[in-house]
Order: C-alpha cells, then structure tokens, then sequence
C-alpha cells in the first residue's frame, strides 16, 4: 500500500530527479521480483533454520573456544592471541547476494580441513574423553549441517546458477607443526571460525529481512 | 488378493534349479515338471505328492508331452516338500531313481505389514538434547510361519550424514522403519520434521515465586530455561491454584510469549496461599513434546484490608418468663477478609435510644485463635446479651486484620411483636449429596436470606442474595442425621424477619434399632400398647408407619402412623398368650423391634364382680320380692299356714246330739286337738307315701281337699273354716241340688292324728249326725267298719276323687286356681263311690280294722240348721 502511495506521489510531482529514483525503484522492484520468483517458503525454513543453526554454532564456538583455552594449559590467552596464516578469511566477499551466499558456502566448506587438522592435532594432545574433542567434532559437525543450510537456501533463491564448489584442489593447510604450533594454531581457527559465523549471522539476518519483509509486503500488495 | 508363483523342477538333470522356495501364506503356487533329455518316460509317467501325499490329479494342467503343471493352495504354515516323480518303473527308472524324482521345499509365511504410528522423541541430558532418539511404532505382523521380520529404524538428516553423536537441531530429518523378512520389505510413513520437533526438554528448573507487599493481587513467577535459546525456542505453560484446591487454573497461552523466564499472577486473591507450576516445549504449535511440570512453587499473596462485611448472624432463645430472648451473637470471617482477622468491631444500640447515645463506643472484641474457632462450626462467637422483647436491637460489626477494617455488616433483632414475616413455601430435599433449599419470597423488600442448619448440637448457616430462591446447603451434612433447616428472610437495614423451618435428611436409611414396647395393658378382647420413641440419632430417617405385629400362632398386623407410640389391638381372643413386636419404616426400609409378650385376660375387668353384684342383686330381689309377696300376701299365706279353724263350739251339730246337751265348748275343745293333728299329719311328706312325693302340691291341695271333703254336707271339723263356710254358703245350692237325696254324715277317724295313741281307750267316742238326708251305709250303720273307711278315706282318697272331678280339663294349674277359686266345695268325695274303688286289702282292712273304736271322735257339734 506505502509503495502504491508513493507512485502516485511521484506521478504527481514529475521532474528529473523524481524520475531518476522512479527508474531505481523499478529496477530494484524488478530485480526483487526475480530473486523472490524462485524462493518457496524461503523465510520460513531455509534461512530462519540457517540462521538459528548459524547463532547455534556461534554461541557453540564462544564455548569451545572456552574449553579450548582451559585445556591448553598455562598461557592459554597469549596462545589465542597469536595471528597465525593459512586460516580462512572470516569476511565475507560479493557484492550480490548470490556472491555473498557463495562466499559464506566456500568459506564454510575450506574450514573443514582446518577443523579436521585441529582435531587431529587435540587428539593427540588431549585425553580421549576430553570435552574439547567433543565439541570440536560437534562444530564440525554443525558447520556442515549449516552448509547444507546455505546450499539449500542458494538453490531456493537461484535455482538457474549453480553452487560453485570450492575451486582449486585442497585447502592449504598449514604444514607440520609443533605442540605450541598445534595450540596457536587450533586457537586461531576456533577464533576466526567464530568470526565467520558472526559475520554469516550477519549476513543471514540481512538477507532474512530484506528478503522476508519484501515477500509480506508483496503478499499485502496483492 | 492371490499371488502364484511358478515354479519348474526339471527332471532327468543333475539339479532341480532350487530347492527352497518362500510362499506367502494364502496364494497359489504353481510348479512345472519339464522332462528332459529322455523319452523313457513322458508326462502321463508323472505324478505330484505334497510330502508323502498324492496331489488329487484335478490339479494337474498338462502343458505337452514333457512339461506338467500342478497349482497347490498354501493355506497351512509348516513347511512342505512338493515332489514330481515318475510311477513307471522300468529298469532305467529303477535304477536311475533320483533323476527322475525331484522336490523342492516350500517355505511359508506372511509379508512384512507396514509398522504404523511412527513417533520419536529425543530427551533432555543435561545442558544439551541427547543425539539418542526413542522411537516407538505398532506393527501388525501376523504371528505365525517360517519367517522372521525384522525392523530397522531409519533416520536421515536431509542433506547431511547422520553424527549420532550430535543431535541435529535445526536440520530436516527423515525417519522412517522398514520391516523386513524373506518375502519382502514393507516401510512405515515417513516423519519429515525439523529436528526439533522430536525434543522432549527437561521442566522448567528453579522455579520461584515472589510475593510483592504492593501487589496483593500478583505473585511473580521466576524460572530458569531448561535448554538455551540458540537450540530450542520454548513456550511456556503456567498453572496455580490456591492451597487445597483440586483444580488448576491455567495461564491462557495467548498471554505466554516465547523464550520467557518470568510471568506475574495477576487477580489473585490476597493472603491465600498458591500453588505454581511451569513446563515448556517448542515454541512452533503441534512441534515437540511438553515436558513434566516443574516442581511446586508455593508462595501466599500479600495482605489486604477485608473487602468484604463480616459474615454476622445470631442465635435466640426465647425465655418466655423474664420476657427476654437471649442472643447469642455469631460471626464467620470476611468472605474476603484477605488477611488474618484480628479482631472485631461491634457496637449493640438500642434503635429508641440510637439518636439519644450516638457516642456509643465500638467494642473491640479481639480474636487470639481465629482458626481454632472456625474450626468447630466456622464462626466466632462474639458475645451473648438479654434482649427484651420489647426492643428493637442494632447490632453492628466490622471486621479488622492488621491492614484495615471491612465494611460494616448490620443486622437489627425486631421486638417479639414486630417481627416480619417469613418466607413461603419452604422445600428441602436431597438432591444426589447436597441438600437443596427452595422458597418464595413474601415480601419484595426482603434483602437477603439466611439458610441456617442445626442438628441439635451444631448450627452453621449461609447467606444467599435477594434473588435467590433456591441453594445448595455448602456446609458439610452427614447422612442419617436430621436437620432443622430455617429460611430467615433479612429485611433492608438487616431486620430478621421469621424463619421458616422444615426438618430434612440428606439420605435417609434403615433405623438402627427397632421400638421396644414398653408396656401393654392386656384386657380381654383388647390390648394397650405403648412403645419407646426411637432416638433420633438411631432413626436415621423419617418414620413413615409402624407396623404392629401380633401373634398368638396366627400373625397379623396393622399399621399405624409414625407419628403415635401407643395404639390398642382389638379383636383378641380371651386368656390368649400373643407375641407382638413392632416394626418402624423408613422410605428406605424397616426393622424390627424386640418381642413382647402378654397374655389376655379370661375375665374383663368388673366382670366377676358384676356377676356377683348382679346375682346379689337378683337374689336380693327374689327376696325382697319374696317378702312383698309375703306382706302383700299374710292372709293368704296364714290362711294357708295357719288355718283358721272353725270354732266346733259354734258348731249346730252339737245341739243335734240326743245324748248330750248341745254345748260347744266341750266338742269344740275335742276337735281342736284333733284337727291341729291331723293338719301336720296331712302336709307332713313322711306320712305320704314315696310314689305320691312328686304330686306332693297337689297332694297337699288334694289333703287340703280332704280337709275341706271331709264335711260333705255337714261341718266336719276337718274342714276348713272357710270351706267350711263354703260349704255352707254353698250348701243352699248343693241343698238344693241335692235336696231329695240323703245327706251322709262324716266321720273322722281319731286315730289318723299322728302322737295321739290309736288305742288310746280314754278317748270318748263321739258320734256326729249328719243331717243329709241319704240313707246311711251299712258302714254307717256298723261303726268298726265305717271307722276304718273314714280314716282311709280321709288320706287317700280324695286324690282320686280330684282326678275324677276335673275330668275333661288337663290343666293342673287351672285345676289348682278352680280349686283356689271356690271351687272346692265341688271337690268333696262321692264316698259311696271311692269306698268301692279303694277298698284296702284284707291286711290292712285289719290294721284298719283293729282300732276303729277308739279311733273315732264323737261328733258333738253335729251339723248347724241350714
């Protein structure tokens, strides 16, 4: 109704510049219209799910990075603080929403190796029954339920472009290391990982409500 | 549905093709016997057996001449071979045995039947949901067969693998079983839901309530999460309810947002105890399962002023001779009181003298154990006061806790002479287990009502509003027990009006005991009977009717009102034992009372001496009739008794004689004695004899008689003086009759006269003449004879000379009234004729015969001229 309001305001009061933002509108009307074309129950399931299962992960990661500080021993802070290269980029990188779902789904999927290096690395540094283990299988373990999540949710927004898969053979992962190595090294992933999610929190929440918000209004309008 | 299976056994080869075969039970199997590789024999050499069992031929199907088909029924479920042999037995037959013999095993079972009512529920273990779901279906496998099926519980998370050791919230799963045996695979319906839809969390934990001293009408309710948000999103159910309650009030969940951990109670009663719990489940509708209630979390609400008046009522006892009632005045809490009532406020007016002492202090009337009091019977009592009949009494009260007073409850005690009238039509009666009140109202300015209920010992009561006309009793009633029920209408102003009572019982039952009978009056057709009331703790019921049953070997009864203890049986029999024993009967049943006993008299009361007063009375007045009759009758009865004898002095036969010059004193004195002789002689029964006792009356008139016979004709001095006179009066007539016959003179015979001495020699004969004219018998002439004659005549025979002359009448009675009535005079003997009929025998001719000399008396007087 507010957007019907506003097309007969600016027919009204025609000039140049009203013009201008009237092509913009239904530029940005017509690009809406063909994401939301393709998106069934996108706000309801897909994103929501990925959302609640992003913060889910994200309040899991503040915890285990807890626990990992606990079962690193002394000078556990001075580990965490330590930059360490080879890590994922937390940021997320597109411009399009399309790019941006992209980028959150190849970061997630290069984190994996690292998760499966730090597990490793844990496994040998901790005792079996450790907690931290636990939860490091059980973040890995989310973090590809949440790519499933994403997959699922590009597929519904742009069901015409295909998923890129992550290009370019294996993550670089960082090579041998030692204990304290091993300790930085798990601390900076952990880190940085929850920064990611931070960040695809972020970025879920954004696309929930321009998405979503947009669905309604166009149900109201017809 | 049928399913066939062919199958084919190939004979003459090394090998059937197999020799199991799985069979679902209720199809047809069909198997194929094809020769091979021979022509020793062909398909007529063939024959199916199921075991050791021919197959019936009918179900052959000949395809050519090498192949043969049998189509069994499998309906059993043990395991059968089915064999295709041939029943030639040529040597190569014979000697090749197993190849042309072939069987195969038929296995057989049901197919796997769809597990149904799939559900999954993964609980709560610790901070987290635990990766380890329960799942739970129905199957409906058919027992029975070879087969065995197997389920296997398939869970997918869609996209994803399967980590059992983190449960997937917020992924898409897929859950599914399929059962499985050798015939096949059957799956159940599959659950396609978000994972969180099968958690089951733990309640609610640290739930607390928090009682505001500014909020007397709201608790808040804390509580801790079971489960943090980022896994599950929760709504929350809350319910509470006051001390002791049975029935929870719940929170409308409309009013419950989600992911909440507190919530505020709100219109809750002040200072009441309340009972709080809490659970919680996913927020989506129809998604999870709630969890258990949280643990109890009690809490009482603040304190407030009482909002509502003190519930006042009285209780009077009239005490008719000082003209005062006394009042007890009685008070139940606040139905509001919201706090603990501490004390009471009241204030007593005269209402002539309200205007006159206004100032009038409010007594404070304080209460140290509220609960104690209103434990035993709900009320507090405030004060007990006279009130004269002839006032009117304002009693005021407010209720007071440690926040403030309530409003001010009134109520005025009318003088006896005003007081207004009660309600109408006053009905009480059970309904199910409550006692229901029902009446009509008299007058539109009636304000409220006031049900009260007394079993005697107790009282409680209740206030119903001004439109009401029919409540339930809400205090507790016992069965068996009777109430007084009293309607009391209250007038605006709180003038009590009249009350109307009726009795009621919430159940009625069988009374516990009987009535005794206590005493009975037996009379002789009648008794009276009295029996004890039943106590009225023991009747447990109205009693409708007694019924009296009473036996003395025929049992009968009566009934009689419920109302009465005594009652007379009527209709007895005299001097008879009875058993009676009296029944009491209640709507719902009766029961006997104790036997008595009690015999009825043989007499009546009075009878016996009625009898006696009337026999007494009867004999009294045969006697004193007996004495009038005596009186009345003297003369008679002298005359009888005591003759008057005539006075032979007087008599005329003295002047006859020749001898002796006629002078009556010496005759006179002669017969005299002789006559009082022979008058005892006469009547005295001895000197009759025995045969004559029973005419002894009629002897003794006939010996009148003889007295009176004895003078035919002259003046005998046997006769009587009146018949004597009689007989003279009469003697004209008979003269007359007899005036040309021969008068005959008598002779009395002196030895007749018992004592005298019949040979007495001194006795002087004396001879009497009579003056008839008939000649004189030879035995007149001879006076030994005429001697003897005389005397028996005299004793004897006029009883045949009676007979013969009241001949043609029957009647002795009228016989002896013609005799009294004058006719005697014509009762003398004919003498010429007796003598002839009663001659005595020769013996005692001589007995008489010897003293007939001195037996008689000369008759001096002779007979008087005529």
């Amino acid at each position: 109704m507010n957007c019907h309001v506003k097309s007969m305001y600016f027919q009204l009061f025609m000039d140049p510049a009203a013009a201008f933002l009237s092509l913009l509108l239904v530029l940005a009307v017509g690009s809406w219209t063909s994401v939301a074309a393709g998106r069934p129950q996108l706000c309801g399931n897909s994103v929501q799910q990925a959302l609640k299962l992003t913060r889910l992960i994200q309040k899991e990661s503040v915890d285990i990075i807890k626990t990992y500080k606990l079962s690193q021993g002394d000078m556990s802070e001075l580990l965490c603080k330590v930059s360490v290269n080879n890590i994922p980029d937390p940021n997320i990188s597109g411009l399009e929403s399309s790019e941006r779902i992209v980028s959150i789904y190849t970061h997630l999927q290069e984190f994996f190796p690292h998760f499966r290096r730090v597990y490793e690395q844990q496994t040998d540094l901790q005792l079996p029954s450790s907690p931290l283990l636990t939860d490091l299988e059980t973040i890995d373990t989310r973090s590809r339920w949440l790519a499933v999540h994403i997959k699922d949710f590009y597929q519904s927004l742009f069901p015409n472009l295909p998923l890129p898969e992550p290009a370019g053979g294996a993550t670089s992962l960082p090579p041998p290391q030692n204990v304290f190595q091993q300790k930085v090294y798990g601390c900076a992933v952990l880190k940085t990982f929850k920064e990611f999610l931070s960040n695809v929190s972020k970025e879920l929440r954004t696309l929930k409500n321009s998405v979503c918000r947009r669905r309604v209004q166009t149900n109201m309008f017809f | 549905v049928t399913f066939s299976f062919i199958w084919m056994i190939l004979l003459t080869t090394a090998t059937s093709p197999q020799t199991d075969v799985f069979l679902f039970i209720g199809t047809n199997f069909t198997a194929t016997c094809v020769i091979q590789n021979t022509t020793e024999v062909t398909v007529d050499d063939l024959y199916w057996s199921l075991g050791l069992t021919p197959v019936p031929t009918e179900l052959y199907t000949r395809i050519n001449s090498t192949a043969l088909n049998v189509t069994i029924p499998i309906t059993r479920e043990t395991p059968d071979w089915l064999f295709c042999s041939v029943k030639k037995s040529s040597p190569d037959v014979i000697l090749n045995r197993s190849k042309y013999k072939h069987g195969i095993l038929l296995q057989k079972g049901y197919l796997p039947v769809k597990p149904v009512n799939l559900s999954c529920m993964a609980v709560q273990k610790g901070a987290i949901i635990s990766p380890v779901m329960v799942c739970e279906w129905e199957s409906k496998q058919p027992q029975g067969g070879q087969f065995t099926t197997t389920y296997n519980l398939v869970v997918r998370v869609v996209g994803a693998e399967v980590n059992l050791s983190t449960f997937p919230h917020f992924m898409p799963m897929e859950i599914w079983v399929e059962a499985t045996n050798e015939l096949g695979t059957a799956e159940s319906e599959h659950l396609n839901k978000d994972a969180n839809s099968f958690v089951k969390t733990n309640p609610p934990s640290n739930v607390q309530v928090i009682s505001e001293k500014t909020f007397t009408k709201s608790l808040l309710v804390n509580w801790t999460q079971p489960l943090a948000k980022v896994h599950l999103e929760l709504t929350y159910e809350i319910r509470y309810c006051s001390d002791g309650c049975h029935q929870w009030d719940y929170v409308p969940s409309t009013e419950i947002d989600k992911n909440i951990h507190s919530f505020r109670l709100q219109d809750l009663t002040p200072y009441t105890v309340y009972i709080t719990q809490v659970r919680c489940k996913n927020v989506h509708p129809g998604y999870g399962y709630w969890s258990e209630w949280s643990n109890n979390a009690t809490k009482r609400t603040p304190e407030d002023r009482p909002t509502s008046k003190p519930d006042l009522w009285l209780s009077i006892d009239e005490d008719e001779s000082n003209n005062e009632r006394q009042v007890k005045l009685l008070v139940k809490e606040p139905k509001y009181s919201n706090g603990r009532i501490i004390r009471y406020d009241m204030k007593i007016q005269d209402l002539k003298e309200k205007d006159k002492s206004g100032a009038d202090q409010w007594e404070k009337i304080t209460v140290s154990e509220p609960e104690a009091n209103s434990s035993s019977g709900h009320f507090t009592l405030l004060k007990q006061i006279h009130v004269a009949d002839n006032t009117h009494l304002q009693v005021r009260v407010k209720a007071v806790n440690s926040v403030g007073k309530s409003p001010e409850a009134t109520l005025v005690i009318p003088k006896k002479s005003h007081v207004l009238p009660p309600v109408r039509d006053l009905k009480v009666y059970p309904d199910w287990d409550k006692l229901m009140v029902m009446w009509n109202s008299t007058d539109p300015l009636e304000y409220e009502y006031v049900v009260e209920v007394s079993d005697g010992q107790q009282m409680d009561w209740q206030k119903e509003g001004q439109s009401v006309r029919k409540t339930a009793v809400r205090g507790y009633l016992e069965e068996f027990v009777r109430y007084n029920v009293s309607v009391y209408p209250i007038y605006r102003h709180g003038w009590i009006g009249k009350p109307a009572r009726v009795e009621a019982y919430l159940r009625q039952g069988v009374p516990l005991d009987g009535p005794s009978v206590t005493s009975s009056k037996p009379g002789c057709f009648n008794a009276y009977l009295e029996w004890t009331d039943i106590p009225e703790h023991r009747r447990r019921g109205f009693i409708t009717y007694y019924t009296i049953f009473y036996s003395d070997g025929n049992e009968r009864h009566c009934t009689v009102p419920g109302n009465i203890t005594s009652y007379t049986l009527k209709s007895l029999s005299r001097n008879t034992r009875y058993d009676v024993w009296i029944t009491a009967s209640t709507i719902n049943g009766s029961v006997d009372g104790f036997n008595h006993s009690f015999h009825t008299l043989k007499y009546a009361p009075g009878e016996i001496e009625g009898i006696v007063v009337g026999v007494s009375l009867g004999f009294l007045f045969v006697v004193i009739l007996t004495m009038l009759l005596c009186i009345c009758k003297k003369d008679v009865i002298k005359e009888n008794f005591w003759p008057q004898i005539p006075n032979p002095g007087e008599s005329t036969i003295g002047n006859w004689s020749p001898d002796y010059p006629l002078k009556a004193e010496t005759p006179n004195e002669n017969c005299l004695s002789g006559i009082s002789v022979l008058d005892v002689d006469v009547c005295d029964g001895k000197s009759v004899f025995e045969e004559d006792k029973a005419s002894l009356p009629l002897k003794k008139d006939k010996y009148l008689s003889e007295e009176h016979s004895s003078g035919i004709g002259g003046s005998s001095c046997m006769s009587s003086p009146r018949q004597s006179v009689s007989d003279s009066d009469e003697g004209g007539d008979v003269a007359d009759t007899t005036a040309s016959t021969v008068q005959y003179s008598s002779v009395v015979a002196s030895n007749g006269y018992k004592g005298q001495t019949p040979g007495s020699q001194s006795q002087q004969a004396v001879f009497s003449r009579s003056e008839s004219t008939q000649p004189l018998l030879e035995s007149e002439e001879n006076p030994d004879t005429l001697a003897s004659d005389g005397s028996r005549h005299c004793q004897r025979f006029p009883r045949q000379t009676n007979f013969t002359a009241s001949e043609g009448n029957a009647d002795f009675n009228q016989l002896e009234m013609e005799e009294q009535n004058g006719l005697r005079s014509l009762e003398f003997c004919p003498l010429v004729e007796d003598s002839e009929h009663m001659m005595p025998a020769d013996g005692q001719s001589e007995t008489w015969a010897s003293a007939p000399a001195s037996s008689y008396m000369p008759q001096l007087g002779g007979y008087r001229p005529q």
